[in-house]
């Protein structure tokens, strides 16, 4: 298949694919040892994702964050123990569980999507019933799910949303984690799994209540959590860099935000989301939203989109208030009171903030 | 000739004192110097007590101001303390050699007064001026050398180049000296230039050519006394400054520079100490930030990674969370991966936290806060033998005793302090701050109620609280200072905003002013993220009087008034929601906290303030699900600040009152309305006849059951006013125009008011049954 063919018609490539030449790179250039059936040695595999130099190719940084969070998921899966991604929407959880498989075993696309209705054919097996009832139960008629391809294969499987998948489901995969096999009783065989296999989960820990994970199943994961980006000026090059992308991919008419009213949302997110003012001098009250940095993006995008179709076309704090009030006030009760507690506390006391103010309990 | 060893360690650091052991076993040493205080020698025996238990600490302090004192805290894995004990066991002389302290405390040392190792936390926050990268190299300089070589903890960085290197023996330490003089070079370089802009280094740099100077006398003195083989612990800064000892000339150079130093007296203690206390830098010495693993680390090498994470295990076990064998495995093992990764040969510290984060914890930051707290700081408590001598506290406390003329003898007796005379008042902060200690020495007894000027206390002493006033040692130098870092501690416990209101009245009563600030922040930071309204409701009353008036002795209100301006927002924007669903007892305790917010709002005088109570206040009377006795009073406090008229009032008494509100509502929204005052029945108008209109249109079963709640409402009125109402009802009518009551137009509960004053006037009770009745 040509990989040289498709990119125009296809609308995202996988990480494989995307990033084929620094994975080559980095395997030429890798001279430590590897743990059995992977591509590259864990080191090259945390160079791949913070970024480094493989020969000489410059490797881009696929993770931009704390090193040390990297390098204790390379090491979580090359001691075969799983691993589970934890963070709130928008940190970059399946973009790394997506690298780090990519890196690892050569492909990201053996994954399960989590979902209310993952079944346990999905994670274990299915049948081909033509196959089925013309031949009878056979190894033939067996419908592997990517779980068991990557077993049979010794490469590295993914689970997606895995605190969506219901409890009776997710305990499918204690036999595959704590006995690397998968028994076949219809055919009284079974799938064991080949070196090198291992599972990259990725979970919201927001909403965790969702499904909440069994202690059984807890235990046979090692935990790492992405945070938020750390620094402000980190998050406000990831808005401005999307936002400025989405004005082109959607066509939005409007001048491009200035960086002062970036500054303002990212800020606004940021203080509710930490807890804390952003000199650090005083706390505020966490609202329940989860205000990740993709929830600042949207309220970016949609405030130049208010400001293009209804407005002069220059983003002002008018067209950002209403989205800002919505994606900090999830609980009509007791968030309105964060809101308005912020509003006067914080805001309020902000002399270059008076126009935000103003449009804010003009809106109130 | 006799031959010298110098030995360059880290302060504090396991590694180091293992190689000392090592050292000292092969070179076998007939006299040990150690950089110490010399003040302290006398001391040096007591360390080899067997109820000697580190973590201890000597402290010198002068004599007459026992605030000024320096720490030197032992650890059982300091390298000085290793090598005390050594010398201690093979009965080798241990000397100090470090400059006395009795001229490091002396007025005029070194350059002004105030910059001496007196001013302990000032150490730290002097760091930035004299340039933070010359000071961190001074207090840890193989810390910074292993932070130029890429590694965060400078015990990684030792266990990586000395300790994994087993055949080093002892050339380590010339290997240390060689980097270490490489690294004053570079360092004298660097603070010529910074010189020139601050004066300040000056001062420190002479501090440390007199320390230094005085080692190398001591080294002098040790081999004219004719020890064959000598050992030198030191810090590794000082190696190669000491190494110069037998240079030509040196000894009359350093005689110049230790010529007509200042002195004064004075004296030394053990004291103990606790890992706690170890992990926040104390003194010039570095602070050590994990005592506890180094501690695990002396102990038990290489088994410390198994070890300590199933002492986390072990620990969250206790906690009532999961912590499996099978897990701990899973943790060291990936503890392993990550040093393999990162290139160690063993598991460092960060490695096993963050194993046991990923782990044993599920990434779940509280269990990590507890192993954080537990096993890498570490709660270890230091003993010192009874009888040694006397820690800085207790020598302020028998000062402060012989001052206050307080005695502490068994027995108990009680005295009565005026507040208004200074030495009473000092009596009362001194038992006070003692209360705060631990040390309950006097009882405070309720004396003529508040605000009176008298306070009586039952004294009775306890000879255990000896001990008591020992451990206080380790909070500061003084009985204040020691009450003040309580009070700090209590404060970053305290979750209750009122809690910590009542606080500052205690730090008040003690007179600690120096801990206030932290109070106040912690008071600022809990207001912010309370959810409980009412919390805040009841912190303000205390709060805004203290902002109004101040406090006798702090005269800047500031900082309460700043907190005061952030919490009635946050009041005014959570009303409405707090006062949803309440039942009537916690009705009555709402109605009482929003009677208190709007004393106490009254009180600021900030119009904006008010302004922003008043909206929250009407808000919340117009709510038609909030309990009536709270929206009741909402009515009358605004009708009282002429915030509403009284028609307004009227339409809303109506409404309120009116059918379809149910008659259990209308009774408790005129007991909310009407408590503490009937004026606004008699001078409002017809607010007095829609009342009337309600009671009298009420039916016969109904009436019998809200009478009794309605007579209550009415009973709060004040008699007169009663009266006025009772009139006013009766003026319609135009009947019986007479009988009101007892006496003729004589009010007798308003003439008795006058007696007490006239009693005073005309003296002591007249005859028994006086005619004034």
């Amino acid at each position: 298949m040509s990989q040289t063919a498709i990119p125009s018609a296809q609308l995202r490539r996988s990480a494989e694919d995307a990033f084929a030449e620094e994975l080559e790179a980095l395997k030429a250039a890798d001279t430590r040892p590897r743990p059995p059936n992977w591509r590259l040695s864990p080191q090259a595999v945390v160079t791949y994702l913070m970024g480094g130099e493989a020969g000489a190719l410059a490797i881009t940084p696929k993770y931009i964050g704390d090193r040390r969070l990297m390098e204790v998921a390379v090491a979580t899966l090359a001691t075969d123990r799983a691993l589970l991604l934890l963070g709130v929407p928008g940190t970059a959880k399946s973009w790394v569980s997506e690298h780090l498989a990519a890196a690892i075993c050569g492909t990201s696309r053996l994954v399960v999507q989590g979902t209310a209705g993952t079944s346990e054919e999905s994670i274990r097996y299915g049948w081909n019933y033509a196959l089925l009832l013309s031949k009878g139960p056979s190894r033939e008629a067996v419908v592997a799910s990517p779980i068991v391809r990557a077993m049979e294969e010794g490469r590295i499987a993914r689970v997606e949303e895995l605190t969506r998948i219901p409890s009776e489901t997710q305990d499918s995969f204690i036999t595959i984690l704590s006995e690397k096999t998968m028994p076949i009783p219809e055919l009284n065989e079974e799938v064991a799994a080949q070196k090198g296999f291992n599972l990259i989960a990725t979970a919201n820990n927001r909403d965790r209540g969702v499904n909440e994970l069994s202690s059984a199943l807890k235990r046979r994961f090692n935990t790492v959590v992405l945070p938020p980006p750390a620094t402000i000026e980190a998050e406000i090059a990831i808005v401005e860099t999307r936002v400025a992308a989405l004005g082109r991919a959607f066509e939005i008419p409007a001048e491009p935000p200035g960086a002062d009213q970036i500054r303002r949302v990212v800020t606004i997110f940021r203080e509710l989301r930490l807890g804390v003012t952003e000199d650090g001098k005083s706390k505020v009250k966490q609202p329940s939203g989860t205000l990740s940095t993709a929830e600042a993006i949207s309220v970016v995008g949609s405030g130049l989109a208010l400001a293009a179709h209804f407005g002069d076309g220059r983003l002002t704090a008018h067209d950002l208030v209403s989205g800002i009030a919505g994606a900090v006030v999830k609980d009509p009760v007791q968030d309105a009171v964060i809101w308005r507690e912020y509003l006067e506390t914080v805001v309020k006391e902000r002399a270059e903030w008076t126009d935000f103010y103003r449009a804010a309990r003009a809106s109130a | 000739m006799s031959e010298i060893r110098i030995f360059g360690i880290r302060h504090h650091g396991p590694g180091s004192a293992r190689s000392l052991v090592r050292a000292l076993d092969a070179f076998a040493p007939d006299c040990l110097l150690v950089e110490g205080p010399p003040d302290a020698e006398a001391l040096l025996a007591l360390a080899a007590d067997p109820e000697m238990r580190p973590p201890v600490a000597l402290l010198v302090y002068r004599a007459d101001r026992p605030r000024d004192c320096a720490f030197f805290p032992f650890a059982a894995f300091s390298p000085e303390w290793v090598a005390l004990r050594h010398a201690q066991e093979r009965e080798v002389p241990a000397r100090f050699i470090d400059l006395p302290h009795a001229i490091q405390l002396a007025d005029g040392f070194g350059e002004p007064a105030t910059e001496g190792p007196a001013a302990i936390e000032d150490e730290a926050e002097k760091d930035p001026e004299t340039g933070p990268a010359t000071a961190a190299m001074r207090r840890d300089p193989l810390g910074e050398l292993a932070r130029a070589a890429g590694y965060d903890d400078g015990e990684r960085w030792w266990d990586a180049f000395v300790e994994s290197r087993s055949e080093a023996g002892e050339d380590v330490f010339s290997a240390i000296a060689e980097a270490m003089a490489a690294l004053r070079e570079a360092e004298d370089a660097m603070s010529e230039n910074a010189m020139s802009e601050n004066a300040s280094p000056d001062a420190e740099r002479f501090r440390e050519e007199a320390r230094e100077a005085h080692m190398r006398t001591g080294l002098r003195r040790a081999a004219k006394d004719g020890f064959s083989r000598i050992a030198v612990v030191c810090g590794a800064w000082h190696a190669s400054a000491l190494a110069r000892h037998h240079a030509k000339g040196q000894s009359v150079r350093d005689a110049a520079i230790l010529k007509g130093l200042p002195k004064t007296k004075v004296a030394a203690a053990w004291a103990p100490w606790s890992y706690e206390r170890l992990a926040t830098a104390s003194g010039y010495r570095a602070g050590v930030l994990s005592p506890e693993w180094y501690d695990a680390v002396w102990h038990h090498g290489d088994r410390v990674a198994a070890r300590w994470l199933s002492r986390a295990a072990a620990l969250l076990r206790g906690e009532d969370l999961d912590a499996s064998s099978a897990t701990v495995i899973e943790a060291v093992r990936l503890a392993g991966m990550l040093a393999g990764l990162r290139g160690r040969s063993r598991p460092s510290l960060d490695d096993l936290d963050e194993a046991a984060a990923s782990t044993l914890c599920f990434a779940d930051p509280a269990p990590m806060r507890l192993i954080r707290a537990k096993l890498v700081i570490g709660e270890r408590l230091g003993a010192t033998p009874a009888g040694s001598a006397r820690t800085p506290v207790e020598l302020d406390f028998a000062a402060q005793c012989k001052r206050l003329r307080l005695s502490p003898e068994g027995g108990s007796r009680e005295i009565v302090l005026d507040l208004r005379k200074e030495g009473d008042l000092a009596r009362s902060h001194f038992l006070n701050r003692l209360a705060l200690v631990g040390i309950p020495w006097g009882t405070r007894r309720q004396a003529g109620g508040r605000g009176t000027f008298r306070e009586a206390w039952v004294l009775a002493w306890q000879p255990e609280w000896a001990v008591d006033l020992v451990a206080a040692s380790a909070d500061g130098g003084t009985v204040a200072d020691a009450a003040a870092s309580r009070i700090r501690t209590l404060a970053h416990a305290t979750t209750r905003v009122s809690d910590l209101s009542d606080l500052i009245g205690t730090l008040l009563d003690a007179d600690l002013a120096q801990a206030s600030a932290d109070v106040v922040q912690a008071l600022d930071d809990r207001a912010a993220v309370s959810s409980d309204v009412f919390d805040l409701m009841q912190a303000l009353p205390a709060l805004a009087e203290l902002a109004r008036y101040g406090s006798v002795r702090s005269s800047d209100t500031e900082p309460v008034r700043r907190i005061v301006r952030g919490i009635v927002p946050r009041i005014a924007a959570g009303l409405v929601v707090a006062c949803q669903s309440l039942d009537d007892d916690a009705a009555a305790l709402a109605k009482g906290h929003v009677e208190g917010v709007h004393r106490a709002v009254s009180l600021l005088e900030e119009s904006d303030l008010g302004e922003v109570w008043r909206d929250a206040l009407l808000s919340l009377a117009g709510q038609d699900h909030v309990h009536g006795r709270v929206v009741g009073r909402a009515v009358r406090l605004l009708f009282d600040a002429r915030a509403i008229s009284a028609e307004d009032a009227g339409t809303r008494l109506r409404l309120a009152l009116s059918r379809a509100s149910g008659a259990g509502p209308a009774a408790a929204w005129i007991a909310g309305f009407l408590e503490g005052g009937g004026t606004a029945l008699i001078h409002g108008d017809g607010l007095l006849g829609i009342l009337d209109d309600w009671l009298v249109g009420l039916d016969a079963d109904l009436f019998t059951d809200l009478l009794p709640l309605v007579r209550r409402s009415f009973a709060t009125i004040p008699r007169p006013e009663r009266r006025a109402i009772g009139e006013a009802l009766r003026r319609p009518g135009g009947t019986t125009p007479d009988a009101t009551g007892h006496g003729h137009g004589f009010d007798a509960a308003r003439a008795a008011r006058v007696l007490p004053v006239l009693r005073l006037l005309l003296g002591p009770e007249p005859a028994p049954g006086g005619d004034a009745r």
